[in-house]
């Protein structure tokens, strides 16, 4: 098992080298070459997942250098199979797809060099495997967007993207030289044993290292899955290639979820950066939404929801539940994959057809008619409260009857309430033949997806987190003292109800708009339209900082 | 501390760097540049092994301020050899953190500084031999016509911005380990502009459609290609054999 470990992040490696060569860098034969690997890559790394299921132990392989570290472990060996697998539907989809540009075994040799450098980074066993491997993902990631090198805006936003991973790189090497520092050591097993050992036993500047550490670990997570406010590049990164867009925001993108992950006996002491982290991914959710739905474009609609699917991860890493991050990260890189692939054939059938049935979801939504037939308000707000309430607070009790003492999982199960209730509430105003059929088949499908989540979500945290006292130690540490939790959840109700409220109104004045409101509403469009400026800003603090530099050249006449 | 000063000359301070890089404007032949950018530091190694003095704590600052400035310059740079030069001039002061806490090989240390640099010097012969002048902006998209040649120019452009698996990379880790804790964002501020820099430099040859006449010019010889991938093939294997950062 151990050599199959070693082999995953090398098969893709030995790929890339394989293409370099003279005779086997030939267009055709490259792709060949490139998509075998590839098939052999995800073998061998879900052999070695199923061989971990039936001797689950961590191993720590090490050669004499004393880096080149491989971690074999629970994280590692589930991210190498998800990593392995969309790689190679991504080789697949290129074969054809980019046949007619230039650079075609170029291309293949970057993605199968970027696969080697995730790979390696989810497997890496010492910081300085784990700082290489972080820094490769960046910088072949520019090359890879930059493909065209045709197309300027593509190299404008290669650009952006390779800057705020740069940027990101920082604050990690930062935290691995303090703890190098601090413990002598970069074999993160050793790391984590100290660290849980003696948590307080370091400090920098006053402050205890764990939370310093978690700190740089949080902010290089941000810069790598686009948290507000340094999400400018994700959304721009569809002037790459396709099939780069879905490696991008199915895999690369999720890095930040890894790393947090990964660094799990770090945060545990932390508990004021996973409030950090909670507010920063509930920020980012929030604008990555709205901004998706501000979009008229489908591919940069989809990158918008990427930065919100990824503040959600960090959401849900911020209250303690991190293997519900990872499952959330792999689920949202399948279908964030599957809806990029599709863009191109949907753009293209949408140019012959809009293809929008005329059923009762469009009428209502697009056309606005007036409904014809509701249920009684009585019976629907009933359902829309308890219903969604009943539906998730049996799945989770089926599964682990003590969640209730965990608040993350409270905090969860609040934001998947608020969100069915929206949906039966929009529901309740739906024109429907036949409403009761309707509302049946709806909490139907809300049972088998919340019942779903919540058993495979138990699963991947039984599967991540075998040791129960550890995952609870995750909980605690994300937690708040229960009065401000318990004000919170207060404020939050009553903001989404006034939300409702707000909706239901305008709704009912056929969505009229004016009075003192409007103007207020217009300056937030406009705010967000721009994203708050912080593009802008970034713009013109890089002139700012080249003026400088020409300025300098000058005064010193260029020597 | 005439011999520190001395030394501050050839593992260039500013503004006593000015100095190598007004030999290298001189100097015409990029084999000759590449000669001074190697040389030139290991005179100024022997220069500090001969003090036999502890580095007086200013010096670590003031090499701090020499790499930001020409960090900071490199940003406008657009000759090939005077980016080489520029850059040279920006990562040899951070030799005197590595002296001042005692390191090992101090000597391979500021080779694998030096090298990269020197290797671009050494690029701008093609270059100026195809074009007339080795400037970015002015002779672009080297990917889509001469792959070779923009091969070689972006992975050495990567080995000159510490970029794994090459020494220099090694070298900043273990350059930050040997610094006070307030020091370390001055030198990942340097190194964040030596990348910003390299993709100014690269998005000014490597690519865009062709303008200059990439179209027409002869890619590099497919030896010279593979001389030049071998030289960087050893150097990435010396930074992951001999500088391994966790030993």
């Amino acid at each position: 098992m151990d050599k199959l470990s070693i082999l995953i992040p090398a098969m893709p490696l030995l790929s890339a080298l394989a293409i370099t060569l003279p005779g086997l860098g030939a267009r055709r034969r490259a792709a060949r070459l490139s998509v075998g690997f590839s098939v052999l890559t995800l073998l061998i790394a879900a052999a070695a997942l199923v061989l971990y299921l039936y001797r689950p132990e961590p191993r720590w392989l090490a050669p004499d250098t004393g880096w080149a570290a491989l971690y074999v472990d629970p994280l590692s060996l589930l991210m190498s199979v998800v990593v392995a697998g969309i790689s190679l539907v991504v080789h697949v989809y290129s074969v054809r797809y980019m046949a007619e540009e230039p650079g075609y075994a170029r291309f293949f040799l970057l993605l199968d060099l970027m696969t080697f450098a995730i790979l390696l980074m989810v497997a890496a066993g010492d910081l300085v495997t784990l700082l290489v491997a972080w820094h490769l993902v960046g910088v072949v990631l520019y090359f890879l967007l930059g493909h065209d090198g045709r197309r300027p805006a593509a190299q404008r936003y290669a650009f952006w993207s390779f800057f705020t991973y740069r940027l990101g790189d920082l604050p990690l090497i930062l935290a691995a030289i303090l703890l190098y520092q601090a413990y002598g050591t970069t074999a993160l097993p050793a790391l984590f044993q100290e660290i849980m050992a003696a948590p307080a036993a370091h400090a920098v500047l006053g402050v205890p290292l764990p939370t310093v550490v978690a700190l740089l670990v949080a902010l290089a997570a941000f810069a790598r899955s686009a948290q507000f406010p340094l999400h400018t590049w994700l959304p721009y990164t569809m002037e790459g290639p396709t099939p780069v867009s879905a490696l991008m925001h199915a895999g690369i993108v999720n890095a930040g979820g890894f790393i947090i992950n990964r660094f799990a006996p770090v945060f545990v002491h932390a508990g004021e950066v996973l409030h950090l982290v909670f507010v920063v991914g509930l920020v980012t959710a929030i604008l990555g939404s709205v901004l998706m739905l501000m979009q008229n474009d489908i591919k940069k609609s989809l990158g918008y929801s990427t930065m919100g699917q990824m503040g959600f991860m960090f959401v849900e890493t911020g209250v303690g539940a991190f293997s519900l991050a990872i499952y959330h990260l792999i689920a949202h890189g399948l279908f964030k994959g599957t809806l990029f692939l599709g863009a191109g054939s949907v753009i293209g059938n949408a140019r012959k057809h809009d293809g929008v049935p005329p059923d009762e979801v469009y009428t209502f939504v697009v056309e606005r008619r007036p409904v014809a037939y509701r249920l009684p308000w009585v019976v629907a707000a009933a359902i829309t409260v308890v219903v969604p309430l009943v539906i998730l607070g049996l799945s989770h009790w089926v599964v682990d009857s003590d969640f209730v003492g965990r608040q993350g999982a409270i905090i969860l199960l609040f934001f998947g309430w608020v969100t069915a209730a929206q949906l039966l509430f929009v529901t309740y105003r739906l024109r429907a033949l036949s409403p009761w059929r309707l509302m049946a088949m709806i909490i139907l499908s809300l049972v088998i997806v919340v019942a779903g989540y919540t058993w495979i979500g138990h699963a991947f945290d039984v599967f991540l987190y075998p040791d129960r006292a550890f995952g609870d130690r995750i909980y605690a540490a994300a937690s708040i003292p229960l009065g401000t939790f318990e004000v919170l959840v207060g404020l939050l109700t009553v903001a989404v109800v006034a939300g409702w409220l707000a909706t239901y109104y305008t709704n009912a004045n056929g969505g009229r708009r004016g009075g003192a409101a409007s103007g207020l509403r217009l300056a937030l469009y406009s705010l967000l339209s721009r994203e708050f400026y912080v593009a802008d800003l970034y713009a013109w603090l890089a002139q700012g900082v080249l003026r400088l530099s020409q300025r300098l050249n000058v005064w010193f006449r260029w020597v | 501390m005439t011999l520190l000063l001395a030394a501050a000359l050839f593992l260039p301070l500013f503004p006593l760097s000015v100095g190598l890089n007004a030999v290298l404007l001189r100097v015409r032949h990029p084999l000759a540049r590449s000669a001074i950018l190697l040389a030139w530091p290991q005179v100024g190694v022997s220069l500090l092994s001969s003090a036999g003095q502890p580095i007086p704590p200013w010096f670590i600052a003031w090499a701090l301020a020499s790499a930001a400035v020409y960090a900071l310059r490199l940003l406008t740079v657009r000759d090939l050899a005077l980016w080489a030069a520029f850059l040279a001039s920006s990562a040899l002061p951070l030799t005197w953190i590595l002296a001042d806490a005692g390191a090992p090989a101090l000597r391979l240390a500021a080779l694998g500084f030096s090298l990269p640099a020197a290797l671009l010097a050494l690029l701008g012969g093609p270059l100026t031999a195809r074009f007339g002048a080795a400037y970015a902006g002015l002779h672009d998209g080297l990917a889509l016509h001469l792959p070779r040649l923009a091969g070689v120019l972006v992975v050495t452009t990567l080995a000159a911005i510490a970029t794994p698996p090459f020494p220099g990379f090694f070298l900043m880790l273990d350059l930050m380990g040997r610094l006070a804790t307030t020091a370390m964002p001055v030198v990942l501020a340097v190194w964040l502009t030596w990348g910003w820099a390299a993709t100014r430099l690269l998005q000014g040859f490597v690519f865009g459609p062709g303008r200059g006449g990439a179209s027409t010019a002869d890619d590099l010889g497919a030896g010279s290609a593979w001389a030049y991938a071998a030289t960087l093939a050893v150097f990435a294997l010396v930074g992951f054999d001999l500088m391994g950062g966790g030993r």
